[in-house]
């Protein structure tokens, strides 16, 4: 049954978009819930599934959008292989991060992901050389591209579309083979009780360094991604407190330590937002926190945790 | 040799020395009770020798090899495993997945290591309640739960923690076997236990522990009528009449 | 040597501000062990009360803070009672995260209901800045620095000569000893949000006249109330003054003898250095 459903999805992810290309607002729907996504997935993987809740995984977001920016700015390295390498450095910085954090447990973890972020992104607003500071750095035209030998449009939105349906398949599929694989079982008993893992065996640090780099990776290419598309990146952008807990947020609302809980999430939480934004303009993220106070009191699984829980039920 | 020797093991938190120059060893195929009053530094000493707490001084070897120094889950995989005075069950994950993980330290396949993880809560005498969520057992069940997650890293050397604690005497009995299955399988074994019944019974050898220093070592019925011994658990008084 | 001296003044007044938004989340963590990332907002609204207050009824923001307290403090416990209550049997992580909900939805709300201009109250006493022995020092901050004291010694009168205030201090230290001993933690528990929310409500009208006020401004205060009171220890109403004073005086001296730009780094910086080497505080009196 999930399997049909799986390949259904899949079908209607890579089929549906050329149809509606000339409707650009569904298509940047379409874009935003994928990214959300993968910003979802890869925060899942330490918080979901290590049960290590950063409040600061914009770092990493962050620092693969200016990595990206920088050198397709200054070297001149074509964004998509500056998405690449923007995940690489957010796994670099990722290795001190967690060398300095993992050493608290559980809200103090938390408050101090929290604090890093915010001396990553004060670093960004001030460093001026490097990063511009607060003008931020602004892509005017991409590089010339072609695929199959024919010339990529950039003024579309289809080549962006693909581009992260593909970051986003990349991720869930790195979260499917985690939670097969014995790093993964290993997570889930460190979330239970992180002593108890440790004295049977379990190198505790290892294992939650690791899922950091992972977590991190994807963070990174989402950022280098979201400087591919928007094209302008600034501190406030790509750094605030905000985004990092709009992350949080859409893994826990979606469904904590599973595969498809953070595209659920995405889905639910970006189109309710956004058509609110659509008619509004202020307050989207107001259902972001209703949802998030809602889920944690009636649905503590979160939305696909406990759809497949009554669905387990019903069998 | 002997297969734990634990020499001049101090510990200071601040002004306080929970543990003072604490010296035993444990002869392989032995099964050692650590008793004392409360607070005397019993879990101190294992939290040391596991490595949940470094020593302020002191040596602590297993089979020759000093293990002071190593994370916790380096001890285990040298060989030393350990309960909890409080029992540390991963509680929403099904028994069996807590004693796999555990087995996972010997066995690289999920297959295998399911396999030994079912064999060990059979030991244990659990192998009726493989899928049920942790959190659901009973306290004897659980604390059977962690001897049998403790046995699945095949150690050398088993510490438990005050493994009666709460039971029943049906149960207290129960407990007894099966330290005595476990010490016939191989594994030494460290008791810290406060049933007195249960340390008389099994207990080759007793080393008491009081303010973090030792105060006897020795054969049970021996130490137990040791007046130092009594002086700490009873007073002086009682002690001298 | 006189740029000094006006640094350690500017720490210290502002600080003593900080220190009104630290006590109320300290208190609160003290006796319920709850980290409320919602805090922040609780003293935005407390700004936006006496903003409007002077806005809307022409009353002096200041004078507000006779309305703005118990209205606060009921705010507070009807948040306990309905909200958090049931929450938190579900550990301190979901309880941490629902906070974090309500701290965007309140957060939010405001943005919707009043925009995201940035507004400011002026006041007509308040133009020029006092200048005793040739320091300056702006009035709001002064006024507020005085009240800020008033309030101290209040509360700590409260917490240590009434009946409720020493069952708070009682569940603080040692919450099964305390219902043994016959009370009602919950209802401590009740009254201690309501104090807390009190308390950020009159941070946050005290700071109205010095600040700049939009509605997403509890992002800003939460990350330094953090700082403040893990400086002071986690549970701890006087290293909360002592830890917001710290901070003003560190972010003064620093903006100054360091650097601008990296003065609200120093904080973060020292916080991090705080959790990991010194948890239960600078004064080693917190709860870990």
């Amino acid at each position: 049954m999930t399997r049909t459903l799986a390949v259904a999805a899949l079908l209607l992810l890579v089929l549906a978009p050329p149809l509606v290309a000339s409707n650009q607002f569904l298509l940047h729907l379409g874009i935003t819930v994928l990214l959300w996504t993968l910003l979802g997935t890869a925060w899942n993987m330490l918080g979901g599934f290590a049960g290590q809740v950063s409040f600061g995984h914009a770092t990493f977001f962050g620092v693969g959008a200016y990595t990206t920016m920088i050198l397709y700015l200054k070297a001149g390295l074509a964004p998509w292989y500056g998405m690449l390498l923007g995940g690489l450095v957010a796994v670099l910085v990722s290795l001190p991060i967690g060398l300095i954090c993992f050493r608290l447990r559980g809200p103090y973890f938390s408050l101090s992901t929290l604090a890093v972020a915010e001396i990553v992104r004060l670093v960004a607003l001030n460093w001026e050389a490097l990063t511009n500071g607060p003008v931020g750095l602004l892509i005017t035209t991409l590089p010339r591209a072609t695929v199959g030998g024919r010339l990529v449009n950039w003024e579309s939105k289809l080549p962006f579309y693909y581009i992260i349906a593909a970051l986003a398949l990349a991720s869930m599929l790195a979260t499917y083979r985690l939670s097969r694989a014995r790093l993964g079982a290993y997570l889930l008993a460190i979330r239970e009780d992180e002593d108890a893992a440790e004295s049977i065996g379990i190198a505790t640090v290892r294992a939650k360094v690791l899922t950091l780099a992972l977590s991190a990776f994807f963070a990174g290419m989402g950022g280098g991604f979201y400087g591919l598309y928007y094209r302008y990146v600034d501190p406030d952008a790509v750094f605030p407190i905000a985004l990092s807990v709009e992350m949080v947020f859409i893994a826990v609302v979606g469904g904590l330590a599973t595969v498809t809980g953070p595209v659920i999430g995405a889905i639910f939480l970006t189109t309710i937002g956004e058509t609110f934004r659509e008619r509004f303009l202020v307050g989207h993220l107001i259902f972001y926190g209703l949802f998030m106070m809602l889920v944690i009191r009636y649905l503590p699984e979160g939305i696909w945790g406990g759809a497949r829980r009554a669905w387990a039920g019903r069998r | 040799m002997a297969l734990l020797s634990v020499a001049d093991l101090t510990r200071d938190f601040g002004g306080l020395r929970a543990v003072s120059r604490f010296s035993f060893d444990v002869e392989p195929g032995q099964i050692l009770g650590l008793i004392g009053p409360n607070g005397a530094g019993k879990t101190t000493v294992f939290n040391l020798i596991t490595g949940f707490l470094q020593p302020s001084a002191g040596h602590i070897a297993l089979e020759g090899r000093s293990v002071v120094g190593l994370r916790p889950h380096l001890v285990t995989r040298r060989g030393i495993a350990r309960t909890f005075q409080v029992v540390k069950p991963f509680p929403k994950l099904p028994v069996r997945e807590n004693v796999t993980l555990a087995a996972f330290s010997h066995e690289a396949s999920r297959l295998r290591a399911e396999a030994l993880a079912a064999e060990m809560l059979e030991r244990v005498g659990l192998g009726d309640k493989l899928e049920v969520p942790a959190s659901d057992l009973t306290l004897g069940e659980q604390k059977r739960l962690e001897i049998a997650r403790a046995l699945a890293t095949r150690p050398k050397l088993l510490l438990l923690d005050e493994p009666m604690g709460g039971l029943n005497p049906r149960e207290v009995d129960g407990a007894c076997a099966l330290v005595g299955q476990i010490r016939a399988d191989g594994v030494t074994v460290i008791l810290v236990e406060h049933v007195m019944k249960a340390i008389m019974r099994i207990s080759d050898r007793v080393v008491v522990i009081h303010h973090g220093e030792k105060i006897a070592d020795g054969a049970p019925e021996r130490v137990v009528q040791d007046p130092g011994v009594i002086a700490a658990y009873l007073g002086t008084r009682v002690a001298q009449s | 040597m006189e740029t000094l001296v006006q640094s350690v003044v500017s720490g210290v007044l502002t600080g003593s501000l900080y220190a009104m938004i630290g006590v109320g989340l300290t208190v609160v963590f003290g006796v319920m062990r709850i980290i409320n990332l919602a805090h922040g907002d609780l003293v935005m609204l407390g700004m936006f009360g006496a903003f409007w207050a002077h806005g809307l009824l022409r009353i002096d923001p200041f004078v507000s803070i006779v309305l703005w307290v118990p209205v606060m403090f009921l705010a507070g416990m009807l948040i306990y009672r309905f909200l958090l209550k049931p929450i938190i049997p579900g550990g301190e992580l979901n309880t941490l995260l629902y906070t974090a909900g309500l701290s965007l939805l309140i957060a939010n709300v405001a943005l919707f209901a009043w925009t995201g201009d940035y507004r400011t109250i002026k006041l007509r006493y308040a133009l020029t800045p006092l200048r005793p022995f040739g320091i300056a020092v702006p009035i709001p901050l002064a006024i507020a620095f005085l009240l800020a004291i008033v309030i101290t010694v209040c509360l700590y009168l409260f917490l240590a000569r009434t009946d409720p205030g020493r069952a708070i201090r009682a569940t603080s230290q040692n919450p099964e000893a305390a219902a043994l001993m016959g009370i009602d933690v919950d209802r401590i528990s009740m009254l201690t949000f309501g104090l807390g929310s009190a308390l950020a409500g009159a941070a946050g009208v005290l700071l109205a006249p010095s600040l700049y006020l939009y509605p997403t401004v509890g992002e800003l205060l939460i990350a330094k109330c953090f700082v403040i009171v893990v400086l002071g220890g986690l549970g701890s109403v006087s290293g909360a003054i002592a830890g917001g004073i710290l901070l003003g005086l560190v972010e003064s001296l620093g903006a100054v003898y360091v650097s601008v730009a990296y003065k609200d780094t120093i904080g973060f910086v020292i916080f991090l250095l705080v959790l990991l080497l010194r948890p239960s505080g600078l004064f080693g009196v917190g709860r870990t």
